[in-house]
């Protein structure tokens, strides 16, 4: 193999950016987002800022894994806080009982939630639609009862409190926070466009169809549960290690719905969709604080007016407004062309 | 003593008082091409999903190359090299075409066979090819016409590499060109060979069809269902010059 010296690399480099990223506003705006992110405590250290970022993050990733599991396979989960919960609460048990550090816990963390999508995936394998979103909206009540019923293992109400942090300086957690998340966003995504993602794209269109093309739809959904379980449950780890918290708060049946919410405003089955609506609505529910009785109203009413405009949900709203699809060979262009970039057809 | 390719014995099915299927016998050679006819209601949709495991018969057996199929699930029966397609076509339709398809190629049973056949896409677009549809191969499943529908239920069952396809009504709603058209992939098919990167072996077939006169230049053998029994069975030639089925489909003279 003969080496390639890195000028020639670089000009590759410049070309791939130049013929790959420039050519669509979505992906310059996806690539601008990843470099402010990364370049923002160049800018500013505010502690306040740093927070809300970090907690974006968390949650970003536990929208779009809900979005793997629901948006995709189509088995509506009302309870997705079972394994942001599980992941929370068993990595701070692990943590405070155990000592282990943040870097093996969270990932256990993880595992017990993958293992809970297997204990939750198997009953509601039979199940769709209403009695799948009840069944797993239970679940997370019942661990809550859990939790209180042995408070001096789960600390009850007050939850497990006094867990280390990931790190201990401002910037180090911060970048800790958002570079998982990118990573995540990432894998999720690689999984949905990769030929696993299709037969989960297959399962919600039509699951006896799938099922009479050869697949084992049994094994693919509860592979989406687990999948969907552990990067919810990485996501509950590192909320915990992050607030020295892991209490009842995280299991709550608003937490699940917050969760549905975001996604379904960014749009399903996309996994970028609920990531941007988190990096939206999250930071908005922060700017409104200052005026706190009038919060949860402005939150919905701008829910509500964006669910009955944009009903796709805001990324593809935004993306049909800025960009069109290619008639001939499906592929996206700038809505300002007047011909397809790969096949010169004409766009109208 | 050779197997049969395809025996099925006492196939039972009730759906509460009504007897859909009731105690059907019949057995089939490798590379015959069947036809399942009768009335309105006469059971043959409730068998053909009896056979794949989509329904559970009530008693009876069905051997595929002397493997039992009852009790199997319906994944593992295409598995097995029996594949279908449904009456009421069952796309994935927010789904480009051409994903339709490879959802079909990416069961264990397609992966297995055809060793040179690695990327999943080419043969997926073999299989679009085959059926005559892979110009539209990045279209959205819901923007296809009936016909073009009925193309994808059989590319969708052609690219799990079956033995037995069992076609439910490939006919059904399609105008005289395109059930001609239709008849024609049909015919080729069975001849078997090589569709691009898609080797076919000539599977057999049983088909469910109403569009009789079509059927007849298709099939080697008819069976008959009325009300669920078996009322005749031979060649298309003894089937339609049988008193029993003329009488099913016209109803007795009266006077006689």
């Amino acid at each position: 193999m003969t080496m390639i010296s890195p000028a020639v690399q670089l000009k590759r480099l410049v070309t791939l950016v130049r013929t790959e990223v420039l050519v669509l506003p979505s992906r310059v705006i996806v690539a601008m987002f990843v470099l402010a992110l990364l370049g923002l405590p160049l800018v500013s250290q505010n502690p306040y800022l740093i927070r809300v970022i970090i907690l974006t993050s968390v949650f970003a990733i536990l929208a779009a894994s809900w979005d793997l599991l629901s948006g995709f396979t189509g088995q509506m989960n009302f309870g997705h806080a079972l394994f942001f919960g599980m992941g929370a609460y068993t990595s701070a048990l692990l943590n405070i009982h155990f000592a282990i550090p943040p870097w093996g816990s969270v990932p256990m963390g993880a595992l017990a939630a993958v293992l809970t999508g297997l204990i939750v995936g198997i009953p509601c394998l039979r199940l769709r639609g209403t009695y799948l979103a009840l069944t797993t909206m239970a679940f997370p009540i019942i661990l809550m009862g859990i939790v209180f019923a042995l408070p001096d293992l789960t600390g009850g109400e007050l939850g497990i409190s006094g867990l280390q942090r990931l790190s201990n300086s401002l910037v180090g957690n911060y970048y800790i926070y958002v570079v998982t998340m990118l990573v995540l966003s990432a894998v999720m995504w690689k999984i949905t466009d990769s030929h696993t993602g299709i037969i989960f794209h297959a399962i919600r269109e039509d699951e006896l169809a799938v099922r009479a093309s050869g697949i084992n739809t049994t094994r693919y959904k509860l592979m989406a549960f687990c999948l969907s379980g552990f990067f919810a449950g990485i996501s509950g780890g590192m909320y915990a290690h992050y607030m020295r918290i892991a209490g009842p708060s995280t299991l709550e049946v608003s937490m699940s719905f917050s969760v549905v919410i975001w996604a379904v405003f960014g749009g399903l089955a996309t996994i970028y969709g609920p990531i941007a609506a988190v990096f939206v609505l999250f930071p908005f529910l922060e700017f409104v604080r200052f005026w706190p009785e009038y919060r949860t109203m402005i939150f919905a009413v701008v829910v509500l007016l964006i669910l009955l405009y944009m009903p796709e949900g805001i990324v593809h709203w935004a993306r049909d407004k800025m960009e069109k699809e290619c008639p001939r060979c499906k592929i996206r262009n700038v809505a300002t062309r007047k011909s397809c970039r790969v096949c010169t057809a004409l766009l109208d | 003593m050779t197997v049969p390719f395809l025996e099925v014995e006492g196939l039972t099915k009730s759906f509460g008082g009504l007897r859909a299927v009731n105690d059907v016998k019949f057995r089939m050679e490798q590379k015959e091409v069947l036809g399942l006819i009768g009335p309105n209601g006469a059971g043959k949709t409730t068998l053909l999903r009896l056979l794949t495991g989509i329904l559970k018969p009530d008693s009876g057996s069905v051997r595929f190359k002397g493997k039992e199929l009852v009790g199997h699930k319906l994944w593992d029966i295409v598995n097995m090299g029996v594949a279908c397609t449904f009456q009421n076509m069952r796309p994935f339709r927010r789904l480009p075409i051409i994903a339709n398809v490879m959802v079909s190629c990416l069961s264990p049973r397609s992966m297995g066979r055809g060793e040179w056949v690695k990327v999943v896409e080419a043969k997926a677009m073999d299989a679009l090819e085959f059926a005559g549809i892979s110009d539209m191969a990045l279209e959205k499943a819901s923007t296809l016409s009936q016909g073009d529908l009925k193309r994808l239920e059989v590319a969708r069952a052609v690219a799990t590499d079956p033995e037995l396809l069992l076609l439910d009504e490939p006919f059904g709603g399609l105008s005289p060109a395109e059930t001609e058209l239709m008849a024609k992939s049909i015919r080729r098919l069975h001849k078997g060979g090589r569709f691009g990167r898609l080797h076919s072996e000539g599977p057999a077939m049983i088909i469910v069809e109403h569009k009789l006169q079509q059927l007849m230049k298709i099939v080697d053998r008819i069976v008959v269902l009325n009300f669920g029994t078996l009322l005749a069975e031979g060649t298309p030639e003894e089937v339609v010059n049988n008193p029993r089925v003329i009488e099913a489909y016209l109803g007795q003279q009266g006077g006689q």
